[in-house]
């Protein structure tokens, strides 16, 4: 455990002290705040269209506002957090550090780890510092708390699932450009898999591939609904990305 | 103690190496030779579990590498090629990431980092990013890395590469100091480093070991016969004729001439001594005698010869294994490239 925890730091550390955490977090929470603004204006039209017609003067903020911004955030996410994970492995593969590693006595699984919880930690800070925006709408507004809870539990997730995506890839990989763009591809086809099928049809391949796309998962997390089966897919998707992580190390150590 | 049998590895079709065994008695330092692509690196990197091998068996201080990859790891130190630092760590923060990962316990962290500074000379760069550091700063660090732990077993690849000629005398100071509690494997392409270091010697030649035996030994047993170079002022006479005469020596040849000396190469008969008839002849004669040294084979020519010859091992009869691989696999190879 103490070893995963140095490994953690130590990848924490490297991200604080090239620009890249700041640019990342700032990067995301410049465009959270984009989207924030946009969907408050979009609200506030609609709410004031629906007070014209009669309608009820508030309308719900979860539905009209978080929802969409936390949609938005998950497509964000699906760029910013390959390019996070992209050096991870690969970047210690080009400059042989990963050899200081390899030699001293960590396990695979521990080195692994290590490289997760690290980049998920930057990550946890960056759906943290967004929480700011949220604060102003409790300031502001009367926001429902247990569905942007759930949303966020949500994007957590789907961040977590992204990471150990991206942290396949780097390990296959030198080089941290193939290691981005190939992370990116792989997310992405994860994310559309499910517009292969028809959903009118209903068929069981559909089905299969509605169920394996990382987005579907999202939408009852973003509507306040903490379901076990979209728990589930997450846990045992990240789960599965480092167990997949696991055995590339390891094919390395047999091939290079 | 290092000891590793019939370990081979392929990438794809290459063989990188091929059957090697050897042992390392523990306190010993042994000299890891050969051209560049011989498989040094690759054996190295095989005995601290960087790769797998795809064949054969490796104890490190006791534990298998391959069954007990954390125990022997923990007792390991590597200096690999390129010495594996983090650009963006100070000198002191690299090595205390080294010592939390080697399981140094917070207590004496901070004495381990600054001892293992202290002997490698680095602590003037303690706070200085290891991307900025040069080259031989970097290989120094790197040791550091290694020796941090104090470890039973170093494993060096190149320690002295890169380095400055009074630095290459300290690390290999500091590398004798080291052996005794510490078993020691190390790579060089400087021979002389071997000779002056090292207890033992392995010469590996694509991928295969073909030689095992003391520096001294692997010297004097290629010598075969003796050549003896000696320079005379023969007082404008020919003096070769006199000394092809003696009984023992098997040629004369000139080597060099000039007004008032000659110098000749002459080669004896297996096992004759002829140093002192040759000195008595030359007195005799009424000649001045300026030099008179045997000429041994230097550790370079044999690692030229063991490693030029097209295929070493290609006549030879099955390497015999089992318990003494380094004793037995040496005489074999010596008397093949002798021959
Ligand atoms: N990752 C790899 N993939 C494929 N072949 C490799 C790999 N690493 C080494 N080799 C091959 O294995 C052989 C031995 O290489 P190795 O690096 O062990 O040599 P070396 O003795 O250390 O050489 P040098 O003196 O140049 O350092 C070479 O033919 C090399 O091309
Ligand atoms: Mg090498």
């Amino acid at each position: 455990m103490r070893n995963i925890l140095t490994i953690a730091q130590k990848e924490l550390r490297s991200y604080f002290v090239s620009p890249m955490a700041y640019v990342a977090i700032g990067f995301f929470v410049f465009i959270y705040g984009y989207f924030f603004v946009v969907s408050l204006n979009f609200m506030v039209r609609v709410s004031m269209q629906a007070g014209m017609m009669g309608g009820p003067q508030t309308i719900n903020i979860n539905e009209y506002m978080m929802r969409p911004l936390l949609g938005n955030m998950a497509v964000v996410m699906l760029f910013l957090l390959p390019a996070l994970t992209g050096r991870s492995y690969a970047e210690e593969k080009r400059s042989g550090t990963i050899e200081l590693l390899l030699s001293s006595p960590l396990t695979g699984p521990q080195i692994i780890l290590g490289k997760y919880f690290g980049a998920l930690a930057l990550f946890t800070l960056m759906l943290a510092v967004t929480l700011i925006h949220v604060g102003v709408l409790f300031i502001y507004g009367e926001p429902e708390l247990g569905p942007i809870l759930s949303g966020y539990l949500g994007l957590w997730l789907m961040g977590g699932a992204f990471i150990s995506v991206g942290l396949l890839i780097s390990s296959m990989t030198k080089n941290q450009t193939v290691a981005v763009m190939g992370a990116f591809g792989t997310a992405l086809m994860l994310w559309i898999v499910s517009w292969i099928g028809d959903p009118s049809s209903g068929s069981t391949t559909t089905e299969v591939l509605a169920y394996l796309s990382i987005l579907d998962h999202f939408d009852d997390f973003s509507k306040g609904v903490i379901d076990t089966k979209h728990l589930a897919y997450y846990l045992s998707f990240i789960t599965f990305g480092l167990f997949l992580t696991a055995r590339s190390v390891d094919s390395e150590r047999w091939r290079g | 103690m290092i000891e590793v049998q019939h370990v081979t590895k392929r990438y794809g079709p290459v063989t990188a190496v091929d059957d090697v065994s050897f042992r390392v008695e523990s306190g010993q330092i042994l000299g890891f030779l050969g051209p560049n692509g011989a498989g040094k690196t690759t054996t190295m990197r095989i005995l601290t579990g960087c790769t797998s091998a795809t064949d054969g068996q490796a104890l490190v201080a006791g534990y298998d590498v391959f069954e007990d990859p954390v125990e022997a790891k923990r007792r390991t130190g590597y200096l690999p090629e390129t010495p594996p630092l983090y650009p963006d760590m100070t000198v002191r923060e690299y090595l205390t990431f080294a010592a939390r990962i080697n399981g140094i316990k917070s207590a004496a962290r901070r004495e381990r980092v600054a001892a293992a500074m202290a002997r490698t000379s680095v602590e003037d760069m303690a706070d200085r990013h290891c991307g900025k550091l040069s080259k031989g700063y970097r290989q120094r660090v790197g040791l550091a890395q290694a020796i941090l732990h104090n470890p039973d077993v170093l494993i060096l690849d190149e320690p002295t590469a890169g380095l400055d000629p009074k630095q290459i005398i300290e690390t290999r100071e500091l590398i004798k100091e080291l052996a005794g509690d510490h078993t020691i494997i190390l790579s060089t392409h400087i021979l002389p480093e071997v000779a002056q270091t090292c207890e033992q010697v392995v010469i590996i030649n694509k991928g295969r070991v073909v030689a095992v035996d003391t520096p001294g030994n692997l010297t004097g047993r290629l010598r075969g016969s003796e050549t003896i170079r000696m320079a005379i002022d023969p007082l404008g006479t020919d003096p070769a004729p006199a000394i092809e005469g003696l009984a023992g020596v098997a040629s004369v040849t000139a080597a060099a001439s000039d007004s008032d000396s000659v110098v000749l190469e002459v080669q004896c008969d297996e096992g004759a001594d002829v140093r002192r008839e040759l000195a008595a002849t030359v007195v005799s004669s009424g000649w001045g005698l300026l030099e008179l040294t045997p000429l041994r084979m230097s550790l370079e020519d044999i690692f030229l010869e063991l490693t030029t010859s097209e295929n070493p091992r290609e006549d030879d009869p099955e390497p015999s294994g089992g318990a003494e691989p380094a004793e037995a696999a040496p005489e074999e190879q010596v008397e093949a490239a002798d021959a």
